[in-house]
């Protein structure tokens, strides 16, 4: 039994001219939960079909539990699947959904009585199985997409983007059950998002897609506080950037300094640092510390003008102007409050500052 | 204050009078023929002056069916409706298959070509069928008179299916085939159950219309395919306005029959199936 459950082998798929996915190599383990973010059109959807087989890679392979399944039909990979709209048997009633990979299996009556009704246990949808899918709210409807993606116990379970359909009240609540489930039956899972907020809840690893190639692979916790590149970077959480050059590395004290629009700022020193190449610098805005203008300076911190406030109920989000030309967007906890025109110094803490060489 | 309130009630009900004998006099204006007719067939000396015919009788019944050899026009009508019905279903279902769920360049150009037949009126070109159909020996056949049918019937079957096949959700499908389904039984146990309502709704619509069809009949029967419409039209020439009557009830009746089994069998809503958040 290998280690991996599913694999996607230098897979390529071309639509036109368009290239959906890039040479994607990627392998999930066994009982993981694995994430494709990205925003629309960056080809997770393409490298989620490649995995069900109702797209065919122009070039690479896909593997699942060990077996090249690059040319077998969908119909013979034993996948599960929850769809985005739900993509329910309008004509058939919860019940009969639940139960049509077990009918298709011929499985005998009883057996298949029992199983889907312990699906709906599992779901509490027991009380609504002789309903129809219209006639159940979007909620109900997507956990029903649930129970008959895992009624038959499929190898792998597959999600594609289940609850962008769901109000936001729902979809938190949603989230943490799904979540619950897999980690109950211990299936191998894809997930499959545009919501970065999702993939770092749910995700044991997540995969950021852009423009059809793996752009950063990690835990939720490496690609929020490690991104390997600015499209990470932005596309995950909140980020302020600022672009200078390196203009000294000080190896016996880690750290370097970046010189940007006339800021002097330390940043921890990484090997391939040196004086001369550009760099970008980012931190998150809630990384950033907001002081009096009173208080006595220090490493990274620097003066500055509050520029406009946003109050957001359990955060104060602010635009602070520093240095030449530099807005600074920083967001407090309600605490401390700073109007418009209040001369402030920010502190960039200097483990927080994060450097990313392009 | 009060007197305003009797104003407003005044003229809410005045309203409410006014709509009412709209309606009635609408319902009349649709329905007081037929009862003439219906009335007609079944009295005797009834003139129009009375109420009600002075005397009830069957006896016009026993004529139309006697007389105008109505079993054997019936059969003509029902073998045409038929043929036309199938040949218009074999026509609608891949063509309402490629309307509906291809992309086809000019979509709407072809479309409204293909309505075409039902806009104009068919006598304009009825006159070119049956010459054609001179020609080819298809005037006074089952099959030709169907096929002059299926101009006008194929329309309304491209149109009920390329909208029924729209409304079949392409991730309804792969989730079968997710679900471990090969094609055959996802046609069978997926597609099948979802398309025949939308499939009976066009045969039935396509039925009515070459049941009722007469212009075009008219331009292509012969005597041994007399239909319904075209042969009570025939009767009205011939003078016998009882007869005729009772043969416009019994052209009806097939027509109630199909109307019921509309609002029964074919609940609109089946067509479409239930999404929600789509």
């Amino acid at each position: 039994m290998s280690e991996q459950m599913i694999e996607l082998r230098n897979v390529t798929k071309r639509y036109g001219d368009l290239l959906a996915n890039d040479n994607i190599t990627l392998r999930i383990r066994r009982g993981e939960l694995m994430t494709l973010l990205g925003p629309s059109g960056c080809g997770k959807t393409t490298a989620l079909r490649c995995i069900t087989g109702h797209n065919i890679p122009d070039e690479g392979e896909v593997w699942i539990d060990g077996q090249n399944v690059t040319e077998v039909p969908t119909h013979r990979r034993e996948l599960g699947m929850v769809f985005q709209n739900f993509a329910l048997f309008p004509h058939m009633t919860v019940f009969d959904n639940v139960g049509f990979p077990l009918m298709i299996r011929r499985e005998d009556k009883a057996k298949r009585q029992e199983r889907v009704m312990e699906a709906l246990r599992m779901i509490r949808m027991e009380k609504y199985a002789s309903h129809y899918p219209r006639q159940l709210s979007g909620g109900q409807q997507q956990r029903v997409g649930l129970a008959r993606a895992l009624v038959y116990q499929p190898k792998v379970l597959l999600l594609d983007e289940p609850l962008s359909n769901l109000d936001a009240k729902l979809r938190e609540e949603m989230r943490f059950e799904i979540r619950d489930l897999i980690d109950r039956l211990g299936i191998t899972a894809v997930y499959v998002t545009h919501d970065q907020a999702e993939a770092l809840a749910l995700s044991d690893r997540v995969a950021v897609m852009n423009a059809g190639r793996l752009e950063q692979l990690g835990t939720p916790d490496e690609i929020y506080d490690y991104p390997r590149s600015r499209f990470v970077a932005d596309f995950i959480g909140l980020s302020d950037f600022i672009v200078g050059t390196i203009s000294a590395v000080h190896a016996e004290k880690k750290t370097a300094v970046i010189t940007a629009n006339g800021l002097d700022i330390s940043v921890p020193a990484t090997p391939e640092m040196s004086p001369g190449r550009e760099a970008l610098l980012f931190i998150r805005p809630n990384n950033v510390d907001l002081l009096p203008a009173s208080h006595a300076g220090g490493t990274n911190v620097f003066p500055g003008v509050v520029d406009k406030t946003t109050y957001l109920g359990d955060r104060n989000d602010y635009r602070i102007a520093v240095g030449k030309d530099l807005e600074l967007r920083v967001q407090t906890d309600g605490k401390v409050r700073f109007k418009v025109g209040d001369n402030v110094q920010v502190h960039l803490p200097l483990p927080l500052c994060r450097v990313i060489l392009e | 204050m009060t007197l305003l309130r009797q104003y407003l009630r005044a003229i809410l009900s005045a309203r409410k009078l006014l709509i009412t004998t709209f309606l009635l006099c609408f319902g009349l204006m649709i329905y007081l023929p037929f009862l003439m007719i219906a009335f007609r067939s079944v009295g005797k000396g009834w003139f129009g002056r009375l109420w009600l015919p002075p005397e009830l009788t069957l006896e016009w019944y026993r004529w139309a069916i006697e007389v105008t050899n109505i079993v054997d026009i019936t059969k003509n009508t029902l073998i045409i409706a038929v043929l036309a019905v199938t040949m218009a279903t074999l026509v609608g279902i891949p063509s309402g298959w490629a309307f509906g769920r291809r992309k086809i360049p000019g979509k709407e150009l072809l479309m409204s070509m293909i309505l075409l037949p039902r806009m104009i009126p068919p006598i304009a070109y009825a006159l070119g069928v049956a010459q054609v159909f001179y020609r080819l020996h298809l005037i006074n056949t089952h099959f030709g008179v169907a096929l002059a049918h299926v101009a006008v019937c194929a329309p309304y079957a491209i149109l009920v299916l390329s909208a029924t096949f729209e409304g079949l959700d392409e991730r309804v499908l792969e989730a079968a085939s997710v679900c471990g389904a090969n094609p055959v039984r996802t046609f069978f146990h997926v597609i099948l159950p979802l398309i025949l309502p939308g499939i009976l709704s066009s045969m039935i619509f396509t039925f009515t219309t070459s049941y009722n069809e007469f212009t075009l009949t008219l331009m292509t029967y012969g005597k041994d395919t007399t239909t319904l419409p075209v042969r009570t039209y025939l009767a009205i020439g011939e003078g016998y306005w009882e007869v005729t009557s009772a043969m416009s009830i019994i052209l009806v009746i097939p027509s109630i029959i199909v109307l019921f089994m509309i609002q029964r069998q074919v609940a609109p809503e089946k067509l479409v199936g239930g999404f929600k958040g789509v």
